[in-house]
């Protein structure tokens, strides 16, 4: 009983953060529902015992591309951000593909008749490393060498095109 | 216990809710925040089904790699729309219709 509690209040949070963002003009407003959802789905896996990853889905989500969102965020300019509402055309478009794309999902899971085995006990971080170094070595390894790769790109994509790199002065130099 | 089939139905939700945010949005981060819903969705179907002993383990070790590749994914995006920033002065998805910087 307190379990469905627990469960429909942190589902109530992500659908409430989706709905908000979708509704919302304001960036800044939809980085703080972002992190909303992310909380409440890290709340979802400590309530599923996968306490391991909720621990590193607020670290590295909350902690890591939350604020990475909102420092870009910051250093694009908001006067020049595009409306971000669609035009009413558009919206009933939008409504009519996602309530079909909901409704095909939703009946899909009702029909499916899973066998779900015996719940699994919560497991610990000793568990996970093991299998992370055991059977996952081999994209383990891949995942770091992607990580690096993804930093070196990124602060090469980045970078300063010019000693007084601003917008205009970039295109003068394009254009000559 | 709760069963497995309301964390399908969340995620599906929240897969729909995403596709939404990034069809709809033309500031180039909001689709960013969309990609995260979906990938979000994802990770809580492999928890879920990790949970009730289908693949035992492995979904929770997969989860944890689409977390550090969503990770890898949210950096190279923002450096390519600061990049697209510094070009064409805007984050608006419907001016980059061209590949030439």
């Amino acid at each position: 009983m307190l379990e469905t509690m627990i469960f429909v209040l942190f589902a109530g949070l992500a659908v409430v953060a989706g709905i908000a963002i979708l509704l919302s003009t304001s960036i800044v407003r939809m980085a703080y529902w972002l992190i909303t959802m992310l909380v409440a789905v890290a709340g979802l896996y400590f309530l599923m015992g996968a306490y391991f990853l909720g621990v590193m889905q607020i670290l590295v989500y909350v902690g890591g591309v939350a604020v990475l969102l909102v420092f870009g965020v910051m250093l694009t300019s908001r006067q020049l951000a595009p409306t971000l509402r669609p035009g009413r055309a558009e919206a009933l478009w939008l409504a009519a593909v996602a309530a079909v794309l909901l409704v095909g999902l939703v009946l899909s899971i009702l029909h499916a008749h899973w066998q779900p085995g015996t719940i699994v006990p919560a497991n610990s971080a000793a568990e996970i490393g093991h299998s992370l170094l055991g059977e996952f070595l081999g994209p383990f390894e891949l995942v770091s060498v992607l990580l690096l790769v993804a930093m070196l790109g990124a602060a090469y994509l980045a970078r300063p095109k010019a000693p007084t790199a601003g917008p205009q002065h970039i295109k003068e130099t394009t254009v000559l | 216990m709760m069963g497995l089939t309301p964390y399908l139905i969340l995620s599906a939700i929240l897969l729909v809710l995403g596709i939404a945010i990034v069809i709809s949005k033309r500031n180039a981060i909001a689709m960013l925040i969309g990609v995260e819903f979906i990938l979000n969705a994802a990770t809580l179907n492999l928890v879920a089904f990790s949970r009730h002993g289908i693949g035992a383990l492995s979904g929770q070790t997969a989860a944890l790699f689409v977390i550090v590749l969503a990770a890898a994914e949210a950096v190279v995006a923002l450096a390519i729309f600061l990049n697209f920033y510094h070009t064409i002065a805007t984050v608006d998805i419907d001016q980059g219709d061209q590949l030439k910087g």
